[in-house]
Order: structure tokens, then sequence, then C-alpha cells
């Protein structure tokens, strides 16, 4: 596991980017828990951090495609055209991944992360 | 992807240091592909749009629409040539191109004849390629100055073309002029061999 940064680092409701062994970690906490996953939205590889938080999603801000920050599923994808998808737009563009969760661990307020090395 | 040239001459230099520089290639790759992607196809949309630009209120913006079509053209051609330098490549079949661009369709609006609407169409696309290179340009900055330098002169350009749509939809003035040739692209033009221009 690498060491991230300390506990008081990660504020509630906040996204942080850490760059770990040249790899960009998105390391957040939301409803008083913390997650990391790769900071690379699946859809188009846009930065998550710059994204904001809707309920349990981080929103990607490239093309609002929301995501659970615990379980990392794509859960919604919001177009600026009409208000409830992007139906309009080809499903082969539209296609995403979830995202790439890490594991996490809180020690002596210490914020670790476990980066799988294929990764 | 030809692989082999690694035996006879090894890790190309312009790669090597920006590997070192801590730029993971691959994802570079992706990145300008989702890019110049974005581009080609507005250009294509874009042709589409301005073609529908009639009427007293079209006419008014179909030059400025060519100035922006013919500049984002000029940016897939200024970056393609650094797809390639850095091992990538554009895909075989235009249809894989599409699916992976890093930009929606910008298609003509149902409601076309009002020129409102297609301005709204066009400044997204604006607004999602600045987004696009500007993920570019923080991802280089201080690792890759080759390809930071294209992407930051591309984006000095599609700033401006949000800026013109903004000032058409909104009277917000923009701050420019147009350009003195269809095409001029005063950012980009010095790069990627634009011998056309």
């Amino acid at each position: 596991m690498f060491k991230v940064c300390n506990v008081s680092d990660i504020k509630e409701n906040s996204l942080n980017k850490f760059t770990i062994e040249k790899k960009d970690i998105l390391v957040g906490k939301r409803n008083g828990k913390f997650f990391a996953c790769d900071n690379s939205c699946p859809h188009r590889g846009a930065s998550l951090h710059k994204g904001v938080y809707k309920e349990n999603n981080v929103v990607c801000y490239m093309h609002n495609y929301e995501f659970d920050v615990v379980t990392g599923k794509l859960t919604n994808m919001k177009s600026w055209k009409k208000s409830d998808t992007w139906i309009e737009q080809n499903p082969a563009w539209r296609e995403s991944g979830d995202l790439i969760m890490y594991e996490i661990e809180i020690k002596q307020n210490q914020v670790y992360v476990k980066i799988p090395p294929n990764q | 992807m030809t692989t082999d040239y690694k035996e006879k001459i090894g890790e190309l230099t312009g790669i090597e240091v920006i590997v070192k520089n801590g730029i993971d290639v691959e994802k570079l790759r992706k990145l300008l592909l989702a890019g110049v992607g974005a581009e080609f196809f507005t250009y294509y949309y874009y042709t589409i749009l301005r073609m529908h630009c009639t009427g007293r209120d079209g006419e008014g913006i179909k030059e400025i629409v060519e100035d922006a079509r013919i500049e984002d053209r000029n940016h897939f051609e200024a970056m393609v040539p650094r797809l390639y330098e850095i091992g990538g490549a554009l895909p075989r079949d235009v249809r894989q191109f599409a699916d992976l661009a890093g930009c929606p369709d910008a298609y003509l609006p149902e409601d076309w004849e009002d020129v409102e609407q297609i301005l709204k169409v066009l400044l997204e696309a604006e607004r999602c390629a600045i987004r696009s290179w500007g993920e570019v340009c923080d991802y280089t900055t201080d690792k890759d100055h080759r390809t930071y330098a294209i992407a930051q002169a591309i984006m000095q350009e599609e700033i401006e073309h949000e800026a013109w749509f903004v000032e058409l939809l909104t009277k917000r003035p923009s701050g420019h002029f147009r350009r003195s040739y269809v095409g001029q692209s005063p950012h980009t033009a010095g790069h990627g061999g634009l011998q056309h221009l």
C-alpha cells in the first residue's frame, strides 16, 4: 500500500488528485467515507477531480457522466442538450466502463491506497 | 503498430524523455486520439451546420462558422503528426474513430431555422474542445513540451471560437474581430506542417 496523505488533507465533499507511481488517483470523502479510484474518467479520460458531487456520485465535468463513488458503477449520463441523458448520441460513443476503484485504508491518521501492479 | 524498431535502434529519445518526466504514453495517445477525433468530426458537423445558416440571420453568422470550421480541421492536422510521433495511430475504420472522439456529435438541431439553436450547438462543441485540450495541457505541462505547445495553441483558438459564439448569442463582447482569411489559425499555423495554409 502507498501512503498518500494525512487524513486531515481530505476534507468532506472534496475531490483530491494525487500522483502515485506516475499514476493519477482520486481520493475523496463523501458522507464521512473515504474512497479512492483512478482519476481518469472511464468514458474519455477526463480528470475526475475537476468534477462535482451529486448525491453519492462524482459527476465528470467533461460530459456529465455520473459514477457511484462507493461501487464505481456508472449511474447516469446527463446531456446538456436533453435534460435526462445523452440518448441522442450514438450508443457506441456513449459507452463507458465503470470507475477503477482502489482499496483504501486509514492507519494512524494516514491515508493508504493499494494500487495493483498491473494498473 | 510497428514495434520491432526498438530492436534496431532502441526507444525513440523523443518518447524516452517524456516517459522519464512521468508521462504515461498510452494514456497520452488516448487523450490525443480523443482530441483529434473531436476536431475531425466537428469539422464534418460544422459543414452541415454552416450549410443551414440561411436567411438574413443565418447569413450573418455563416462566415464566422466557416472560420471555426476550417480552424478545427487545422487542429486535426496540427496534432495528428504528434500522435504518430509518440507511437499512436488513427483507427483504420473511421466508424471506430467516431466512437472514440472526445466530444459528442454536433448534430444539426431539429429547429435549425432558428439560428440561435445552431449557435448553441456550435458553442457546446467549442466548450467540449476547450475541456478536451485543457486535459492535454494539464497532463503535459512541464513533462512533454512538444505536445503541450501544440495543444496550448489549439486551445487558444478554441477559446476564441467560444467567445465568438457567446458574443453572437448574448452580445457579450468577445474582444476579437474575425480572421484575416479563412483558416488563418493564428496560434496553430506553425504546428503540424500546415502547408496548405
